[in-house]
């Protein structure tokens, strides 16, 4: 049986690295926001902790939907 | 028998290098005497924070002036593009990995800010009545706590040395500790003279 290596094109290939990258990006978002837990652990600062768990969820957030978006237009 | 001379003691000392202060804490201070709602994981119950310390603000402006330059960095290329003949928008697929890139592009640099940020915020230098306490957060995977007692600290001195440190008053704070024990270094620390002092006067020099 002959195997169908036709979407291997140069923008399969591109694409796959894309989303990768991309992955890698939202790891990395839940690497830091882990880490500022930590860190609002060892120092309290009054609302740093909080604000920075907010800015890098959105973060995650916008990441995660640049996943999709690119998983949808690509 | 009428007592010549009574030796101050330690804590009253300890006590009155408090009462000198003023509370002065919001989220951007580089340097806080006697810190309001600030506590550290490691603090004992009736230990105050004396002397808070931070890189001075101004320390961020290479990244901040970096990554502006980056921000533009694509529009320099937008403007750039058709004097050398080259045209990113040719091909309908490539849009669609433009977009992509392009955000994702600003993703890492938002990212890169808040790194940046969070490098300078949770780089914290903390003096209190017993101890110093350094906290360090670098290279995104890497905190650091250390920790000595006052009674451990054989010498304190800082320097101060370039235009730019000695115009703003800021410099370096270094506490040299008995021993194999680890030295302690406040980098870039807004009014490092003050600093100094009140930890000499808190180990009793």
């Amino acid at each position: 049986m002959a195997i169908d290596f036709s979407f291997f094109q140069p923008v399969f290939l591109i694409k796959i690295i894309t989303l990768i990258i991309i992955g890698f990006y939202i790891i990395f978002t839940l690497v830091v926001f882990t880490q500022i837990k930590a860190m609002g652990e060892i120092i309290n600062i009054p609302h740093a902790s909080e604000i920075f768990k907010t800015i890098i969820l959105v973060n995650a957030i916008l990441a995660i939907s640049l996943f999709l978006f690119a998983v949808v237009i690509l | 028998m009428a007592d010549i001379f009574i030796a101050p003691k330690q804590n009253e000392k300890k006590k009155n290098a408090n009462k000198t202060i003023e509370p002065c804490m919001n989220m951007l201070s580089s340097f806080c005497k006697n810190p309001q709602g600030i506590s550290f994981e490691i603090q004992k119950e009736d230990e105050s924070i004396i002397l808070f310390l931070r890189p001075h603000l101004l320390t961020n402006l290479p990244w901040i002036l970096f990554s502006i330059l980056l921000a533009f960095l694509p529009l320099g290329i937008k403007i750039l593009s058709p004097v050398f003949g080259i045209n990113f928008l040719s091909s309908g697929i490539f849009v669609h990995f433009l977009i992509t890139f392009i955000l994702l592009y600003y993703l890492i640099i938002f990212s890169y800010i808040l790194i940046s940020f969070l490098t300078w915020f949770y780089n914290i230098f903390i003096i209190t009545a017993d101890r110093i306490v350094d906290i360090n957060y670098s290279d995104i995977v890497v905190h650091n706590v250390s920790e000595t007692k006052l009674s451990h600290i054989e010498d304190v001195r800082y320097n101060q040395s370039g235009v730019i440190p000695t115009l703003f008053n800021y410099g370096n704070l270094f506490a040299q500790t008995a021993g194999t024990e680890e030295n302690f270094e406040a980098h870039s620390i807004p009014k490092p003279k003050e600093a100094t002092d009140v930890i000499s006067d808190l180990i009793g020099d």
